[in-house]
């Protein structure tokens, strides 16, 4: 069975690259565009992997993540951020909201892969 | 009143047994405990080290209680990702399981 | 989809950040502190960056990152974004917005404009308070900007034709050791805590990509692992001791706890090969080995389930023969599973595209799209013809096919309605360009100018936005190089020392009306009468009112400056702004009042609009007047009626008297005057705000039409907007309002195409 890919980025060139990166890597990939659609096509959606951005309107990648761990159901999904960010800061923030892994933007692909393959059964 | 002893109660895994599925697991085995038990884990796909926790918890509360725990069945998956993680459970195999 | 369509949509997805940062960026420099407006501009600049990155368009990443940096102190409240500061950032968003533009289509940006910003950002992001008076943008950059920031400092990459250029590809961060090197084995101690997972980490995860990493030996410590019913289930009670053999060392070994090592106790040490065994005998664990065939955890979905289960024995080899059948049973069984999922997926595929699909957006040519807008407008004739018919034929007018009519005509106009919307798109980011003209000529004239819009919401057909951009832009420099005084004149002048200049679009009488204001000195009339006998437009003792004087700057050639400046220099007067504004089949006109200021006022037709309109008669033709345009209708009365001079009539309405227009006569539909108690008077507001009354013959009644240009077929018709099909089939052109307004005060119809003409 395909691994299922939820991404969650208000950036449509960067959507579209990680849609075309993940489908040609044989991911089924789902999208939604800010923490708040994020959270809401998580619950039919289940996916193996959550690939977040964290600057977003409505609710950013922070809120998003919390918003993740805490539901009761969805808690144990792998979440890797996909920041420009690679300060030690803001990947610091990430993981105290519970992220378990991140891909720092530029991205590419196989970096991308690699690092859902590492946090994937 | 039936014995304790005849009253062998099984317990089947979870396909996936990660972070969700240790309190679940826990709670089963608890509910269980008093009796010989036999796990069949031939439908597991996945198990994370919290779940392996738990088994290996609940194995040695077994022991203690003098009960027998054993796995009667047990997937591929289950069994090497044990091994992985360095976990033997070969003493803990039912006599099929082993063949 | 490729990468190709992916940088085109990044192109269009910059331009929405843009005007995102720039419309931000004014808000702050308004006043509003609320931080989503600034974290909305953070968000721009920094979702530019990550798309740049990804197409490796360094420039860009560099400006973006140093923009970003300063943002980002305005975020964490380090930095006050005082006008000064908002100053140096608006036109670092003007930069940006070259960068980016030269990125997608060639071309090369202000090198020395953006060094010069790079470093007042730099300065800002270090505390350092801006200079007031800035420093000339041409002095040579000693420090290279680029070395600052972060970006990778490649060599420049060479673009081709497309402007495409390709991903750096990265290949893993180790490069193959030669076969013969010496293998470390690395010795380590993992000890996971809570939080490794809980946050979605898995230690048997982190176990797999070790053994992946070569050889491996694992010892579990399970001696902290409390009875069960002492037990917390989420808590790490198993830590690990690993040995492994590898060619990727100890920094392979790190970057498979890369995500997390915060979240565990590690140690890593390297020991020579040689005193492998002596060491293993030091820690005297039974180390187990980790079967090298992981493969079967990574398919999640393949299990034998229903078959007899995994044979495992002692024995290593035994098992790994063993899982072979098995896992080639599993595949089978999984394959049949795959099978009996396919339905499910599909559903659940769908549901996931139904989520996708939520906000966006797709690109259509607009051939297609004027195509239905066409196909609707002969629809809604269509439909008009048949109620007609169906009226004419029916005579009891109760009839379910009427009803049926009726539906019909609300859901043509609806799918009319929908159809508009598609083309029709606010004036927003036209006037958002508008900004920046503002500033740029601002800078290079040293005065101060405030913009103020107003109406940006206004929908208008994308045509017309499009075209809409160049005359504006030229009147915004006009209005700023020559309208506004120097701030010291101002100020000696009792106003203001910063100029205002006000954008303004509201839809009136069916078309859009955009103002240009500026509170600036007015036209010079003497100067302009002046330069009009200069140049031979007008005689010397021609006798013109002032309103005459002030169109004079829309002849061709007309330039009021003194000297040729920056600006004006460009060869573009108002001649030409006038005639891209017919060409839309649009006008423009000039109020100006001395040491007030000037106002300049552009009407456009909303194309390809429905109109709502009232359709009259005038001298045995049928017109369609702009529903819009029509205040109220009134039955002229002898009493009401009072003439003044040859022809002029007024009619007095509730005490205040109103020229009275013959519509009839200023078409030359006839000659002589029509007897205003014969018909009926329409009391029209036209786009300067004045009241007329247009005298009609008949009123036929009101219906929506569809607009048919005549422009293609047979030019500018003067008094005419457009023409439409009625119902019955019959042509009815549509009155241009204000046309017949303006000519009614005396500028004839044919005047207009005459000055369009020369102009």
């Amino acid at each position: 069975m395909k691994k299922k890919v939820l991404t969650v980025d208000d950036s449509r060139t960067i959507r579209n690259m990680l849609l075309v990166t993940l489908n040609n890597a044989g991911f089924e990939t789902i999208q939604a565009e800010d923490g708040i659609e994020g959270l809401e096509v998580l619950e039919n959606a289940n996916p193996d992997v959550i690939v977040t951005d964290i600057n977003m309107p409505r609710l950013d990648g922070f809120g998003f993540i919390e918003g993740v761990r805490r539901n009761e159901k969805y808690r144990a999904i792998p979440i890797l951020v996909l920041t420009t960010e690679s300060d030690a800061e803001k990947k610091n923030r990430a993981r105290q909201a519970g992220a378990t892994g991140w891909i720092v933007k530029p991205f590419d692909p196989t970096k991308l892969i690699d690092a859902i393959e590492r946090v994937t059964a | 009143m039936a014995s304790k002893k005849a009253a062998q109660k099984s317990l089947s895994l979870a396909p996936v047994l990660d972070l969700n599925e240790a309190t679940a697991l826990h709670a089963q085995l608890m509910g269980l405990k008093g009796g010989p038990l036999v796990i069949d884990a031939s439908a597991v796909e996945r198990v994370g080290a919290l779940c392996a926790q738990v088994l290996m918890a609940g194995a040695k509360s077994w022991e203690e209680d003098k009960q027998p725990f054993t796995f009667a069945k047990v997937s591929e998956p289950f069994m090497k990702t044990m091994q992985l993680i360095g976990v033997n459970i070969d003493h803990l195999l039912a006599q099929e399981a082993r063949q | 989809m490729d990468m190709n369509e992916i940088k085109e949509i990044f192109f269009q997805e910059c331009e929405e950040q843009l005007a995102e940062l720039e419309s931000g960026l004014l808000k702050l420099n308004d006043g509003d502190r609320d931080p989503e407006t600034v974290n909305a501009v953070f968000r721009a600049v920094h979702s530019i960056k990550g798309g740049a990155g990804a197409f490796g368009l360094d420039d860009l990443v560099s400006f973006a990152h140093v923009f970003e940096t300063t943002l980002d102190c305005v975020r964490s409240n380090k930095l006050e974004p005082t006008q000064d500061v908002l100053k140096v950032m608006l036109k670092s968003a003007d930069v940006l917005a070259d960068l980016t533009n030269a990125a997608r289509d060639g071309g090369s940006v202000d090198e020395a404009r953006s060094r010069t910003l790079i470093r007042e950002l730099e300065a800002l992001a270090n505390g350092e308070v801006p200079a007031a008076a800035e420093a000339p943008a041409s002095k040579p950059a000693v420090a290279a900007p680029k070395a600052a920031a972060p970006a990778p400092v490649v060599e420049k990459p060479a673009v081709n034709d497309e402007g495409f250029q390709p991903i750096p590809f990265s290949f893993g961060d180790f490069d193959e050791e030669p076969a013969d090197r010496y293998v470390p084995t690395c010795q380590i101690l993992f000890r996971p805590k809570k939080d490794l997972y809980a946050k979605g980490n898995e230690a048997a995860l982190l176990l797999r990509d070790l053994s992946r990493l070569g050889e491996m030996s694992i010892y579990c410590d399970m001696d902290s692992l409390p009875p069960l019913d002492k037990m917390n289930p989420e808590e790490a009670y198993f830590s690990w001791k690993i040995s492994v053999t590898t060619d990727k060392g100890e920094d392979g070994v790190r970057t498979v706890f890369e995500f997390a090592e915060w979240d565990c106790d590690l140690d890593i040490r390297t020991i020579e090969e040689e005193v492998v065994g002596e060491a293993a005998n030091e820690e005297e664990l039974p180390m187990q080995p980790v079967p090298f065939d992981l493969s079967i955890l990574d398919e999640g979905g393949s299990t034998g389930s229903d078959e007899e289960p995994a044979v495992i024995e002692s024995d290593a080899a035994a098992a790994v023969a063993a899982a072979e059948t098995v896992s080639k049973v599993a595949q089978v069984a999984s394959r049949a599973a795959e099978n009996a999922k396919a339905a499910a997926s599909a559903a659940s595929a769908a549901q996931a595209n139904q989520a996708a699909a939520a906000g966006q957006t797709i690109r259509v040519d607009l051939d297609r799209v004027d195509r239905l807008i066409n196909l609707v407008g002969e629809l809604v004739i269509n439909q008009a013809m048949l109620s007609q018919s169906v009226v004419e034929n029916d005579t009891n007018g109760t009839s379910s096919i009427n009803m049926g009519l009726e539906e019909l005509q609300q859901l043509t106009r609806e799918i009319q309605d929908s159809v508009m919307a598609i083309r029709a798109q606010p004036v927003k980011p036209v006037f958002q360009r508008m900004a920046r003209t503002v500033r740029e000529i601002a800078d290079i004239t040293g005065k101060s100018v405030r913009l103020i819009t107003e109406g940006e919401n206004t929908e208008v057909d994308k045509t017309v936005i499009d075209k809409l951009a160049e005359p504006l832009t030229h009147m915004i420099r006009n209005a700023v190089d020559h309208g506004l005084e120097m701030p010291e004149k101002r100020e000696a002048l009792g106003k203001n020392p910063e100029g205002t200049v006000r954008l303004t679009a509201k839809h009136r009488s069916g078309r859009i009306v955009i103002e240009l204001a500026d509170d600036g000195a007015g036209i010079n009339r003497e100067k302009v009468r002046q330069k009009a006998i200069d140049n031979d437009l007008i005689a010397a003792d021609a006798n013109l009112s002032d309103e005459e004087i002030d169109n004079l700057i829309f002849h061709a050639g007309f330039s009021t400056a003194d000297k040729v400046s920056d600006l004006s220099g460009r060869g573009v007067g108002m001649d030409v702004v006038k005639r891209s504004i017919q060409a839309l089949g649009g006008r423009i006109s000039i109020s100006s009042k001395p040491g007030q200021g000037s106002v300049f006022t552009m009407s456009l037709p909303l194309t390809l609009a429905v109109l709502d309109g009232m359709v009259v008669t005038v001298a045995g033709q049928t017109l369609v007047v702009p529903l819009t345009a029509i205040v109220e209708t009134l039955q002229p009365e002898a009493s009401a009626i009072h003439s003044f001079g040859a022809s002029q009539r007024l009619i007095s309405i509730r005490n205040s008297f109103c020229p009275l227009v013959d519509v009839g006569r200023i078409l030359n539909f006839r000659n002589t005057q029509a007897n205003p108690m014969d018909g009926v008077a329409l009391l029209v507001e036209s786009e300067g705000g004045g009241q007329r009354a247009l005298m009609v013959d008949a009123i036929q009644g009101q219906r929506q039409v569809v607009i048919k240009s005549l422009e293609a077929n047979y030019t500018h018709v003067p008094g005419i907007a457009a023409a439409t099909i009625l119902g019955d089939g019959r042509v009815a052109l549509i009155l241009d309002v204000d046309a017949v307004v303006a000519a009614s005060r005396g500028q004839s119809l044919r005047q207009d195409i005459s000055l369009a003409a020369t102009g």
